[in-house]
C-alpha cells in the first residue's frame, strides 16, 4: 500500500515533519548554518517542498511549487521519501541505481545527512498522527 | 544476498590496433561529424598522428586538443563551444580520464543545451546523449566505462560530479598500443589509481555484489602481478594490455558500487591543489585502508588470501599483510610517500578546515564503510603529510 495516497497527504506529514525539525534544538541551528536551499520533487503522489535556509537566520519550507530556484533539487518517490525518514533506504544503493536523483551540488545535500538523522525517530508519531493508516 | 544493481552499458572491444576502427564505429552510431577530444603531448605522438590521419580519410573530424592534465570547466567550455560551431554530433575522446570526462561533460551540453553546471548532479539527465567513443591512453581511471565524470571548477576549488547512465560511452577502445609510450611515472600513477578502484569497491557499504567484487578482486589480481611490469618496460605489451583492462574491469566495478574515503580526500587535494588523481590515491590508499581496517579486516584477509599474499587464517594478520603489500608497491613504483612529495603545501588550519568539509560531504564519503568524523579525516590527512 502507497504511504501516500493522496499530494495532500504527503504534503501535510512533510510539512509537520519539517515543522518539527525546524523546532528541534539540534538540527534547526545546524540546517541554518548550512545556509542550505534545497527542493524535493515527489512523483507518486506528485508534490514539491522546498527549505530555504540561504539568510541563516529563518528556515522557510514552502509546500508546492513556487518560481525560488534552490541551489539543489533532489527527486524520488513518494514511497521512498517515507522509507527514507522511517531509516529503512539504504542510501548508497539509491544514489547508485537511480531511485534518489540529485541536479546541483550532490555534496551540499550529502552533507546533511548525518544533521537531519535524528528526525527518523520523530517521523512515524508524526506520519501516524496525520495519515490514520496502519502501515509503518 | 543483498539487494544490488549492476549497470555496465558500454561496448568493450579490446585488441592491438583497434584504434584505427573508431570513426567507422562512431559513423555506425549515426554521427556525420565527429568532435575528437584530447590533448596537446598525444597529437604530438606519431601513432597518433598517423591514426588520426586514418580517420581522417573516411570522416569528417574537428579536433580540439586543450584538455589540460586535471580536467576543468574551462576546457569543457571551450570544446562545447567549438563543437556546437561545427555542429558536430558525435564525440571521440582520445586520452586519460581528464580527456574522457571532459568529453562526456561536453556531450551533455551538445546534447541538452545549457552550460555544464546546469547539469552537474546524479542521474537527473533526461535522455541519451550523441553517440560516443572512448579510447584510453592510461590504464587508470576507468572513464570509458564508468557513469560518472568529475570536472574541476577553477574559480570554486573543487570537483564537480557529474553522474548518469547516459553519460557511459556507447564504445570503448582498448587498444594497448597507445599505452606503449605513457612514461613511466604516469604509468604507476594511473595504475594505483585503478588499485585504489579495486580495494576500495570490495569493502563499500550496502552496494558490492558478486559481480562488482569479481571484477575489483581479478582486476586487482592483474594489476599486481603486471602494474610493475608496465613501469620498468613500457614495450611490454602483455603488461600493458593486462593493466589496460584491469583498469577498465576496475571501472566497471566501481561504477556500480562506489568507492569510499581514499577518492573523497583525494578529490579534496586535487580540487584546491591540482594534484595528480592517481598519485594523491597512491598516497592516500594506505591510510585509508588503515582507517578501514576494523570495518573491513575480514574483507582484506579476504582479499589477502586471493591474491596469495597470506595464507594466514588470522584475518588481523592476512588483513595487515594487505596493507603492507600495498605500501611495498606504492615503494616500487618509486610515487610519492606522503602529500608534501605531491607536492601539497603546509597546510594552515583554514586550509585543513576547508579541506575537512570538501572531503566529509563529497558523495564517495557515503560509500565508506566507516563514517568519518571531521576529527578523523584531519588525523588521515596528518598521517599522509
Amino acid at each position: 500500500m502507497a504511504a501516500f495516497k493522496t499530494t495532500e497527504e504527503l504534503n501535510q506529514v512533510m510539512l509537520a515533519l519539517w515543522d518539527a525539525i525546524k523546532a528541534d534544538k539540534g538540527m534547526g541551528p545546524q540546517l541554518l548554518q548550512s545556509r542550505i536551499s534545497i527542493s524535493f520533487y515527489y512523483r507518486e503522489p506528485e508534490s514539491r517542498l522546498t527549505i530555504d535556509c540561504r539568510d541563516g537566520q529563518q528556515m522557510i519550507v514552502i509546500v508546492g511549487d513556487t518560481t525560488f530556484k534552490p541551489v539543489v533539487e533532489m527527486y524520488m518517490k513518494g514511497d521512498l521519501a517515507h522509507d527514507f525518514w522511517l531509516g529503512k533506504v539504504n542510501i548508497p544503493l539509491a544514489l547508485i541505481s537511480g531511485k534518489i536523483a540529485a541536479k546541483g551540488p550532490v555534496n551540499k545535500a550529502l552533507a546533511l545527512l548525518p544533521v537531519i538523522k535524528p528526525a527518523f525517530g520523530l517521523y512515524p508519531s508524526i506520519y501516524q498522527s496525520k495519515i490514520f493508516r496502519n502501515t509503518i | 544476498m543483498d539487494p544490488f544493481v549492476f549497470h555496465s552499458p558500454t561496448k568493450i572491444t579490446f585488441g592491438q590496433g583497434v584504434a584505427a576502427t573508431a570513426s567507422e564505429l562512431i559513423k555506425e552510431l549515426g554521427s556525420q561529424r565527429i568532435i575528437l577530444i584530447t590533448d596537446k603531448q598525444l597529437l604530438k605522438t606519431d601513432l597518433v598522428d598517423s591514426l588520426i590521419t586514418g580517420w581522417q580519410a573516411g570522416s569528417d573530424i574537428v579536433i580540439f586538443s586543450e584538455v589540460l592534465p586535471d580536467a576543468n570547466l574551462t576546457g569543457v567550455d571551450q570544446a562545447a563551444r567549438i563543437a556546437k560551431q561545427e555542429k558536430c554530433d558525435g564525440i571521440i575522446a582520445l586520452g586519460g580520464g581528464s580527456v574522457i570526462d571532459t568529453a562526456k561533460v561536453v556531450n551533455i551540453i551538445l546534447t541538452l543545451g545549457g552550460n555544464a553546471l546546469d547539469h552537474q548532479g546524479m542521474h537527473n539527465l533526461s535522455s541519451r546523449l550523441l553517440p560516443s567513443l572512448a579510447i584510453p591512453t592510461t590504464a587508470g581511471t576507468g572513464a570509458e566505462v564508468s557513469l560518472v565524470a568529475m570536472v574541476r571548477d577553477d574559480k570554486e576549488g573543487k570537483k564537480l560530479l557529474f553522474g548518469s547512465k547516459f553519460l557511459a560511452m556507447d564504445e570503448a577502445l582498448l587498444d594497448p598500443e597507445l599505452i606503449i609510450t605513457l612514461p613511466p611515472r604516469l604509468t604507476a600513477a594511473t595504475g594505483m589509481d585503478a588499485v585504489t578502484h579495486c580495494i576500495e569497491a570490495l569493502v563499500v557499504e550496502g552496494t558490492s555484489s558478486p559481480l562488482t567484487n569479481t571484477l575489483a578482486l581479478s582486476a586487482l589480481n592483474m594489476l599486481l602481478k603486471f602494474l610493475l611490469k608496465a613501469k620498468k618496460d613500457g614495450n611490454d605489451i602483455e603488461a600493458r594490455s593486462q593493466t589496460l583492462v584491469a583498469s577498465t574491469m576496475a571501472g566497471m566495478s566501481f561504477s556500480s558500487c562506489g568507492v569510499g574515503i581514499v577518492h573523497a580526500l583525494s578529490h579534496a587535494i586535487g580540487g584546491q591543489f591540482g594534484t595528480h588523481h592517481g598519485m594523491t590515491n597512491a598516497v592516500l590508499l594506505p591510510h585509508g585502508m588503515r582507517f578501514n581496517l576494523s570495518f573491513a579486516t575480514n574483507r582484506y584477509a579476504e582479499i589477502a588470501r586471493y591474491l596469495q599474499l597470506s595464507n594466514s587464517d588470522k584475518d588481523e594478520v592476512a588483513a595487515k599483510i594487505l596493507i603492507e603489500s600495498i605500501e611495498n608497491l606504492i615503494n616500487s613504483l618509486g610515487l610519492p610517500q606522503n602529500l608534501r612529495g605531491l607536492p601539497v603545501p603546509d597546510l594552515k588550519p583554514e586550509q585543513l578546515r576547508g579541506l575537512v568539509d570538501l572531503a566529509s560531504s563529497d558523495p564517495a564519503m557515503i560509500f565508506n564503510t566507516r563514517q568519518a568524523s571531521p576529527q578523523d579525516i584531519i588525523e588521515i590527512y596528518r598521517n599522509a603529510y
